[in-house]
């Protein structure tokens, strides 16, 4: 009995023996990145401990039943990390590093020009990072201000989905410069688009006849919403006369288009401009 | 007509749907030397996938894991391919040099990914996805085995274009919780 008792004493104190040296890995489950935290090393005796990140691998020698600091530097990029402990055996334990606050929005408005009242024709969209470039998952609202370069600044919210918010709008009645500020918190980003005048509308031309030459010039080009189209906007004359049919393309200059033709007897006349046609001349020979 | 109608309504159901089960039948990586990856693009907002671009972006994904694993077994950081850029090609670039500085390696053995594209910009000039991938990743100090992990892991992944592929430019795991 003595000797049964003798090997249970010693068997008792080979499994403690075993557990003491057993190194055991202790982490948070999350840690917010760039924070410095402590990982506890469970066991007795010397190791090495391994973390392994995204973008980082640690390696060093450990006194087990301490502490391990990891620094803020080691836990900057966001995702899964990995701590293992091995005094010849390995244990280990997984926790994750999750974005710190938001710091940076990384955003797009599209298109850089687009024409005054379109639906939907303007989008705006807002990836949220922290301050180590991490997208920011924890869902949060990003405010899309509107500024048009007249009338009133309008703001919408929108929510972030898996880090990114988006919205459509459409663009104002009057052309310009617009501006819109993706505003979170503390952190904004702008960018700017210009309007400009949709197709023309009620275009209209006027001759003024030189001998057997006719001058001709548009009113100012405007869109339906009294806005002019840009210089540069291609405007097209067409002649129809005894010599055959003939074209011009002009460009507006300050608002107006002008070129001239030399007429053959009785001529028609027609201009236009993208897909707006304008009215039309019938010379009559006159010239 | 309202028989009409409800016709119509369930022919363009079906057409939908036949429609859904072609780009998922077909946007699944073939190459052998690649992992299989499967994208799911159904509900994409605010622009949909155009079947060429489907098949790109798992194409270039799945040859974005080859090349990774390959990298992450070898440490050598020449071995990172160019479907990687910014931050995620950073990254593991960075990982590798520690990798190589500790003596460590991992070999990924990759059962799948299956991809879900979450939003797809306008301009097309980003795409977020989420995969669920299944992996075995082994740890190794020179040629010891440290860890043996195999699990499904997620990752958020953002991919943009260039002038012949899709890029990934951010790949984050992340836990069940985040999704």
């Amino acid at each position: 009995m003595k000797g049964f008792n003798g090997l249970l004493t010693c068997a008792s104190l080979c499994l403690f023996a075993t557990f003491a040296a057993a190194a055991e890995v202790d982490v948070p489950a999350t840690v917010q990145a760039g924070q410095a935290f402590s990982i506890h090393l469970e066991g007795s005796g010397s190791a090495t401990f391994y973390l392994l990140g995204p973008n980082v691998i640690l390696k060093r020698s450990v006194s087990l039943g301490s502490d391990f600091e990891v620094g803020s530097a080691d836990v900057q990029a966001a995702g899964r990390y990995e701590a293992i402990v091995c005094d010849g055996s390995c244990s280990s334990a997984a926790f994750e590093v999750k974005a710190a606050d938001p710091a940076r929005l990384s955003f797009f408005l599209h298109p850089s020009r687009v024409p005054v009242a379109s639906r939907d024709a303007i989008d705006a969209f807002a990836f949220v990072f922290d301050r180590y470039a991490n997208l920011v998952l924890t869902p949060s609202v990003v405010d899309f201000q509107i500024k048009p370069v007249s009338g009133n600044a309008v703001s919408r919210q929108s929510p972030t989905h898996h880090g990114v918010a988006w919205m459509r709008m459409d663009s104002s009645a009057h052309e310009g410069r617009v501006q819109v500020t993706a505003v979170l918190g503390k952190v904004e980003e702008a960018r700017v688009i210009q309007q400009v005048a949709a197709e023309p509308c009620a275009l209209r031309m006027k001759a003024a006849e030189s001998g057997n030459k006719v001058v001709l010039e548009t009113e100012p080009v405007r869109d339906c919403g009294g806005n002019p189209l840009p210089d540069g906007t291609v405007v097209s004359f067409t002649k129809t006369d005894r010599s055959g049919r003939s074209t011009v393309d002009t460009p507006i200059k300050t608002g107006i288009a002008r070129t001239e033709f030399r007429v053959d007897g009785p001529a028609k006349i027609s201009v236009a401009c993208g897909v707006a046609l304008g009215n039309e001349l019938d010379l009559k020979g006159r010239l | 007509m309202k028989r009409l109608l409800v016709n119509t309504k369930i022919l363009m159901r079906r057409l939908a749907q036949a429609v859904g089960f072609v780009v998922g039948l077909s946007l699944v990586s073939v190459a052998q030397s690649s992992p299989q990856v499967h994208l799911n693009a159904e509900g994409l907002a605010p622009r949909p996938i155009e079947e060429l671009t489907g098949t790109t972006i798992v194409h270039h994904y799945a040859q974005a894991w080859s090349d990774m694993a390959a990298a992450l077994e070898s440490s050598r950081p020449g071995t990172i391919s160019d479907e990687f850029v910014g931050q995620a090609k950073d990254r593991l670039k960075q990982r590798i040099a520690e990798q190589a500085k500790a003596g460590v390696h991992v070999h990924i053995i990759d059962h799948g990914h299956q991809l879900k594209a979450l939003f797809y910009s306008t301009d097309g000039a980003a795409m977020q996805l989420i995969d669920q991938a299944q992996l075995e990743i082994q740890t190794f100090d020179g040629s010891k085995l440290l860890h043996t992990d195999n699990s499904l892991h997620k990752y958020m992944v953002l991919m943009t274009p260039g002038a012949d592929r899709w890029y990934v430019r951010d790949l984050q795991e992340i836990s069940e919780k985040d999704f």
